[in-house]
């Protein structure tokens, strides 16, 4: 196992903490785009850029609900996430004890 | 809201690339600790509080009630702290629920609403049988002893332990059983000492969980 075999889409500071905290939902919560930035502490374009990766890699799910100002977005992790995040999390591990 | 200490404080946010493999498993392990955190509903500052209150206002009742002979009941005087000692926690846990579920959306908000109703129409059930026992002119030990400070942590333990059972949830069994060890066991010392008993097994489960909760952060587990 090298570091070049770890997931690219999560192996990023950014999309690694992103992953990490939608992870520590429940299966199948979701959480609001602005409760996420807050625990984060990421700016506004940072978030949404990891974001769209994540989501054209099929790893998380972005609703947007409503209109304007009452604008509500959620992001939730997709069964792929998951999967993906426990892989990650497992080839980490490994590598870091020389499997 | 970055906490002092944490690697992430350190890394490029806008870049992908350069993440040592031991720097991405200390990040992983502090962004889940954190999240893990921000989701819990009941933190150990809440466990600690309770651990006071309420001894406090069950102790209130059996200092009222610890020279009667024949026992006849709590004074007004003892409920009336009792009670707004019990509001005061279901505020606190109100706004820490409140807090940590804040942005959370999906099955388990709706599940948690659902068993939530279930223990409240519980608790109900059990208040209204102890109406039937005084109906049923059962002794005031009974129906303003030993029943009120025992039958709700009984029961309604008993089905918060089989739900967290059911979702294999073991944490949360193991803060139910012994609750419900402590209720049963102070149902045998009559209706005085029953109230210390509970008042004081509750402030020692809810210490020992708090305890539990602060020694898992030191040493870096979720709590």
């Amino acid at each position: 196992m090298t570091v070049e075999e770890l997931d690219p889409l999560i192996h990023a500071p950014a999309r690694l903490r992103i992953v990490a905290t939608l992870a520590a939902l429940a299966l199948g919560d979701s959480l609001s785009f602005t409760r996420l930035q807050d625990i984060l502490a990421l700016t506004s374009g940072n978030l949404i850029s990891h974001l769209r990766k994540l989501e054209e890699g099929g790893y998380v799910a972005i609703v947007k609900t409503g209109g304007g100002t009452a604008s509500h977005t959620t992001v939730g992790l997709t069964p792929l996430g998951r999967a993906a995040f426990d892989s990650y999390a497992t080839a980490l591990n490994d590598l870091l004890l020389g499997k | 809201m970055k906490e002092d200490g944490e690697v992430f404080d350190t890394v490029e946010e806008d870049l992908d690339g350069d993440l040592d493999p031991s720097t991405a498993s200390v990040l992983l392990e502090q962004s889940t600790a954190r999240a893990l955190r921000q989701f819990n509903v009941w933190p150990p500052l809440l466990l600690l509080i309770g651990s006071i209150l309420l001894p406090f206002a069950l102790g209130a009742v059996w200092w009222s009630v610890r020279h009667q002979h024949p026992y006849v009941g709590p004074t007004g005087g003892a409920l009336l702290v009792m009670y707004s000692v019990i509001i005061v926690w279901i505020i606190a846990v109100s706004v820490a629920l409140r807090r940590a579920t804040s942005g959370i959306g999906g099955g388990s908000v709706r599940q948690r609403k659902i068993e939530g109703l279930g223990m409240v129409g519980m608790l109900i059930a059990v208040y209204v049988f102890q109406g039937a026992l005084l109906h049923a002119h059962v002794s005031h030990a009974i129906v303003y002893g030993i029943y009120p400070v025992t039958a709700p942590f009984i029961f309604v333990g008993s089905a918060f332990a089989l739900n967290s059972a059911v979702k294999e949830d073991w944490r949360k069994v193991a803060v139910a059983v012994p609750i419900i060890a402590v209720a049963l066991a102070a149902a045998f010392t009559g209706p005085v000492v029953a109230w210390l008993v509970v008042g004081i097994g509750l402030g020692v489960t809810l210490l020992g969980l708090a305890v539990v909760q602060l020694r898992e952060r030191r040493v870096g587990l979720p709590a």
